[in-house]
């Protein structure tokens, strides 16, 4: 069913995008960024054209984020923009709500690279990578290539419909018990504050195929073995660092729940997961690890545990009590039971989208793709992971000096034997 | 194609150093590419400035408002006395407040705090003509506001062009309070005993200068301030 965008149209958001607005500072925004590689230079004009006539297509990224007096909300947004502007050094800067004329998304391009950076508000990857991938789409048209929709490119002439805007949360919360979300503290990473407005990237390319041989080896998947290799990384960092006393190591790991819930929805659609060893049991050896990665998300990854997960969220939110609480009260409690409990639940986090599919038009012009989970809410490390074709990229995002996490993260693989290429924004002093 | 040679990756062929472990790219069959664009841009982005103008205007029409309703009232209904004088001050002062907040956000903050320091004089001018007092008003609110004002200005002045340690604020606050304890004595016993003579500002006084010497010595002694550091580290 078509929808209708009218001055009295307006969206409630989503359960969790709920959260990410309570967490803004000054210097932090939940904002990630998906990058495509294309292999010639790009056009701003042509780009800008693309962005102008994809963006209506999906009204819930050209929206402004306002407050009610429970709750936040978003309404369409007429100003001029989103524009596309050359790309920066340091990605998935802090947004303000009311800069950028109000727009939750900014369009970058650099050499043959279109970057595109959301407000997690908004949506999720998944629904961010639509709006890339269309736009890109639609940019490869007008410079004269023809490309038929498919895959996460949508037609930019079919109207927009209802279940593509749907609170799936709402829709799939269907199971009768809650699932308790305490958990344990997990080990962080202590690291030195990089000043304000830096974000260090530490890219790392590999064939699909290779890792996918190790992987095997490992009898395990792809993201079970990255997963473990992380987990690892940060047991031999916390074993240096000999600390009085040890804390578990876990990962928070958003999953995409379309997989699980037959949901088309653009906004957010995810569970997190925290697959994690507890080094105060015993030591692990690498295999171990793994094996224990392996089977937790053969066990909790399915359609019921994520159930009773999600309706647990579901149910605080819909609470009569939780409903009339003023915002401000709400961004108070939200944001002190994050910073608490939430943030020290992981030592990093870590997502993999899977092999992005691209229409098969649209293949020849495409070489990879970059996805970054943003800037970490304390001082940690995020990473992410993509692959598109033969070509696997896993984004390391941290605002810490320290690289101590990456380097033993990408050490292992190497060891492993899997040929690893880096890229880095970091400008470090050259030790002598 | 250059490797680095302490953890094996591949690294880009514009890459001076490694960016997992610094090492420095010496590869002599080939240099290094300093002409290819780099994989990363270098230009540093900006969050830009918020326009706070609509709650500027908002604020400034309540406040506006509020000190006009007030004196209509005080003219038209209830005339016994001047009392509109006191809101129209303080809508005034609480204006002046919201200047470096909301209104213009680029003023410097000495100015801001000299505009505080002058409204607040002024809102003690009314109560002043109210009262019909102007010599407390000259020889206690106005040396006494003054003094503040100087001594914040002189704080942040302080805080901003020398070291700014928890340390070091700590003795320029404790330093301040002894000023401010003695100067405000002096005033008091000027004017209510015409003669100049210290008691309870000097206790404050000799503890703050011990304090400050503490913390001097604490400052200058680099193992006791690592001590400290690690001791009270948060």
């Amino acid at each position: 069913m078509a929808i209708d965008i009218s001055r009295k149209t307006w969206y409630k958001l989503d359960l969790s995008a709920n959260v990410y607005p309570t967490l803004q500072r000054k210097n932090f925004s939940s904002v990630y960024r998906l990058s495509i590689l294309l292999k010639e230079k790009i056009d701003p004009d042509l780009l800008q054209k693309a962005v102008d006539i994809t963006l209506p297509r999906f009204p819930s990224f050209k929206v402004a984020l306002r407050k009610g007096l429970f709750w936040r909300y978003l309404e369409p947004n007429l100003r001029p923009g989103p524009f596309v502007r050359p790309d920066i050094i340091n990605p998935c800067m802090p947004m303000h709500f009311k800069g950028n004329n109000r727009y939750l998304i900014r369009i970058y391009y650099y050499e043959s690279r279109i970057s595109f950076e959301s407000h997690h508000s908004l949506a999720d990857g998944s629904g961010g990578m639509f709006v890339l991938q269309t736009i890109t789409a639609e940019y490869l048209k007008l410079c004269g290539h023809e490309i038929k929709p498919g895959g996460y490119v949508l037609s930019i002439d079919s109207p927009p419909t209802k279940d593509e805007l749907e609170d799936a949360y709402l829709k799939y919360a269907t199971s009768k018990v809650q699932r308790s979300r305490s958990q344990d503290r997990a080990y962080r990473v202590r690291g030195t504050n990089e000043p304000f407005y830096t974000l260090n990237i530490i890219c790392g390319v590999m064939s699909t195929s290779e890792v996918s041989r190790i992987s095997k080896t490992y009898h395990a998947s792809i993201t079970e073995y990255l997963n473990a290799v992380l987990l690892y990384s940060l047991y031999q960092k916390q074993k240096e660092e000999h600390p009085l006393k040890e804390y578990p190591l876990k990962l928070a790991m958003p999953v995409n729940l379309r997989r699980f819930f037959p949901s088309i929805t653009l906004r957010n659609f995810i569970s997190m997961i925290y697959p994690s060893i507890d080094p105060r049991l015993g030591d692990y050896t690498f295999e171990e690890i793994l094996l224990q990665v392996h089977h937790y998300m053969r066990y909790y990854i399915n359609s019921k545990f994520l159930n009773g997960d999600i309706t647990t969220n579901v149910a605080i939110q819909t609470n009569p009590i939780a409903r009339t609480i003023p915002l401000f009260l709400k961004d108070f409690i939200i944001k002190t039971f994050y910073t608490r409990v939430q943030d020290r639940q992981s030592s990093a986090g870590l997502t993999n989208m899977g092999i992005i599919p691209v229409p098969p038009d649209m293949e020849p012009y495409v070489e990879r793709f970059d996805i970054y989970m943003g800037q970490p809410f304390s001082a940690r490390t995020n990473c992410a992971i993509v692959s598109y074709n033969d070509v696997l990229t896993i984004n390391f995002a941290s605002s810490i000096i320290e690289t101590d996490i990456e380097e033993l993260f990408f050490r292992k693989l190497v060891q492993d034997g899997i040929h690893v290429k880096i890229e880095s924004n970091r400008t470090m002093e050259v030790v002598k | 194609m250059s490797y680095c040679v302490h953890c094996g990756v591949e690294l880009d062929d514009t890459a001076v150093i490694c960016a997992l472990c610094n090492t420095p790219v010496i590869n002599p069959r080939q240099e290094i590419n300093r002409l290819s664009p780099l994989p990363y841009p270098q230009k540093r982005g900006q969050v830009e400035r918020v326009k706070r103008s609509d709650l500027a205007i908002l604020s400034s029409i309540v406040l506006a408002s509020s000190g006009l309703a007030s004196l209509l009232l005080n003219i038209l209904v209830f005339k016994s006395s001047w009392w509109s004088f006191y809101i129209i001050g303080a809508c005034l002062l609480l204006w002046v407040f919201c200047i470096p907040a909301v209104i213009y956000t680029k003023l410097p903050i000495y100015l801001s705090i000299l505009f505080d320091g002058v409204a607040v004089g002024m809102y003690l001018l009314i109560i002043a003509y109210q009262y019909s007092g102007y010599d407390w008003y000259l020889s206690l609110a106005i040396p006494i506001t003054t003094m503040v004002t100087i001594l914040v200005l002189l704080f942040i002045f302080l805080h901003r062009y020398f070291q700014t340690s928890i340390l070091s604020t700590a003795i320029y606050l404790f330093g301040e309070i002894a000023v401010f304890c003695v100067g405000l004595e002096i005033m008091l016993r000027n004017y209510f005993e015409n003669i100049i003579y210290l008691t309870w500002s000097s206790v404050v006084l000799v503890s703050c200068t011990i304090i400050i010497g503490a913390l001097i010595t604490i400052i200058t002694r680099s193992r006791l301030r690592e001590a400290v550091r690690k001791r009270m580290h948060l």
